[in-house]
């Protein structure tokens, strides 16, 4: 039996790391060069190779600087490839490359995983998937927002203005539980069909869970989705977008009864959206150009207004356990990008 | 000999140097105002009052104001450029969320360093990012005027308080007085 190692040499090493400001609040791993080596050894982008840039801040990450954060975060060598493709699809995202960082939402990414890696590397696709409990879908998740803390330098209470932050910041990564979804993986909404490896990636604002195990009628269940999609406490400008992550329950009810992933999203298109009235006693109900402000006029009151503008603006993932019928409405800061990023064969 | 712990930042600590502080005239009487907005909600009432105020108090000879396409971003160069070439001096804000302060900020640094004074406008509940995007720009301790949170749900004649109560602040910042 290998000998221990030193526990003393390692809570010093974790301590320093906390001396530094490196830290999100937990114990990170020491990077020494022959580990970040392994992770530079599993793809062929040079580390010099800028991957990010956020020009307000002067700041950029190389694959480098993402390879000693997703270290520190506590992944594997291995999962490295997964790191950069995930960064990548982040990126995609404008908010990511605007202010997303510093706003006083304090949005979250949201990590959605697809094709053969799931398994290879051991992410849970099954039950809990909104964590935690698995390292793979934990410390990738984690590896983002190290990386916008160290490479990009926003600090909580510097330059990230977060006024209470979202649950689950930096930890949300999705296996999708493809084996047990009706439909086509996530990624092939974005771009990457065929079963290749890919990841997609979106801001978040919040999760809100729909519990609905109440009907076999389809449109009731879907009807309890466009309540809590169509809530006034999330509308800011005249349209939202929100992503639902179905068990693979209701999304198996749905496509029982004929839904295609498209008709789920034309009927929610279609039907959320709060009357003239509604907005009104929220104070949200005037419009200037895409913002909401409180409008005395009342002659809008018996208008139906629809919130999401197009089928994009409700992307569809099937993830948890066929346990029970508990979904979730996951809102989106901004809006997706729609392009997944294929994940690098690791080298 | 151990592995040394690596640096997650990348980041070589920078030598200090003296924030860039454009020529002050000594009053504001006869000198063109820009009026940079950044499109947050209640932010263009807020710097037109300053505006209007700056010419009937202070005898300031015209108003310039030219909107931000971005909040959360600096303003582009072109921007830049093209207000100070029409204006002595100017005005930025208001900086009242995370991203938005911190790049009012960086545009008064951004005229300062081109040669006009600029005075940014923030509320008082993003001192820090301000302030860490300042010295991020090479300006620490950059001055700016505040006001108090929150702008976004004042009516209009609070703005117009706001403005008023402000204008001292601003007038200071942009003249020899400051």
């Amino acid at each position: 039996m290998a000998e221990a190692p030193d526990p003393d040499a390692a809570q010093e090493a974790i301590e320093y790391c906390y001396e530094q400001g490196w830290s999100d609040g937990l114990p990170l791993v020491p990077a020494s060069q022959p580990l970040v080596d392994r992770f530079l050894a599993t793809t062929s982008r040079a580390p010099d190779e800028i991957i990010g840039t956020l020009e307000q801040v002067g700041r950029d990450c190389t694959v480098y600087l993402a390879a000693v954060n997703a270290a520190m975060a506590g992944c594997l060598p291995e999962y490295f490839p997964v790191v950069l493709a995930a960064f990548d699809a982040v990126m995609r995202e404008r908010a990511a490359r605007g202010g997303g960082w510093q706003s006083t939402s304090g949005p979250a990414p949201l990590i959605v995983v697809n094709g053969p890696v799931r398994h290879e590397l051991g992410f849970n696709t099954a039950g809990g998937a909104f964590g935690p409990g698995f390292r793979p879908n934990a410390t990738i998740a984690r590896a983002i927002g190290l990386i916008v803390r160290n490479a990009f330098g926003i600090r909580p209470h510097v330059l990230e203005q977060a006024t209470q932050g979202v649950p689950g910041r930096w930890s949300l990564c999705i296996a999708e539980n493809e084996e047990e979804s009706p439909w086509p993986p996530f990624a092939a909404d974005g771009g990457q069909a065929g079963g290749v490896s890919a990841v997609s990636a979106m801001l978040t604002r919040t999760s809100e869970f729909v519990d609905n195990r109440h009907t076999p009628d389809p449109g009731q269940v879907l009807w309890d989705f466009a309540d809590t999609i169509s809530r006034t406490g999330s509308l800011i400008f005249r349209d939202t977008s929100a992503a639902v992550v179905f068990c693979p329950e209701h999304a198996q009810m749905l496509a029982g009864a004929g839904y295609s992933k498209t008709d789920v999203q034309a009927w929610l298109v279609e039907h959320c959206g709060r009357t003239g009235a509604d907005l009104r006693r929220a104070g949200k109900n005037g419009l200037r150009g895409i913002a909401r402000f409180a409008d005395g006029d009342a002659s809008a009151d018996e208008t139906f207004s629809k919130i999401l503008p197009s089928p994009r603006h409700i992307p569809i993932i099937v993830a948890g356990a066929r346990n029970a019928a508990i979904s979730m409405v996951v809102r989106i800061f901004g809006e997706w990008s729609g392009a997944s990023t294929p994940i690098e064969k690791g080298g | 000999m151990p592995n040394v712990i690596l640096d997650p930042t990348g980041q070589v600590q920078a030598a200090k140097s003296a924030p860039p502080r454009a020529p002050r005239r000594a009053s504001l009487r006869g000198a063109r105002v820009g009026l940079l907005v950044n499109t947050k909600q209640n932010a263009a009432p807020f710097l037109d009052e300053v505006g209007r105020l700056l010419v009937e108090r202070y005898g300031a000879s015209g108003v310039l104001a030219r909107t931000k396409t971005n909040f959360a971003q600096p303003a582009p160069e072109e921007l830049i450029k093209e207000m100070q070439a029409g204006c002595d001096v100017i005005v930025t804000g208001i900086g009242d969320c995370g991203s938005c302060s911190a790049s009012a900020v960086a545009d008064g640094v951004a005229f300062e360093t081109a040669g006009t004074p600029a005075a940014a406008i923030c509320s008082d509940a993003f001192g820090v990012t301000a302030d860490a995007m300042a010295e991020l720009r090479g300006a620490p301790g950059y001055a700016y005027a505040t006001t108090p949170h929150p702008v976004a749900v004042l009516t209009p004649e609070q703005v117009r308080e706001r403005a008023a109560r402000v204008l001292g602040d601003v007038v200071a910042l942009l003249t020899t007085a400051g």
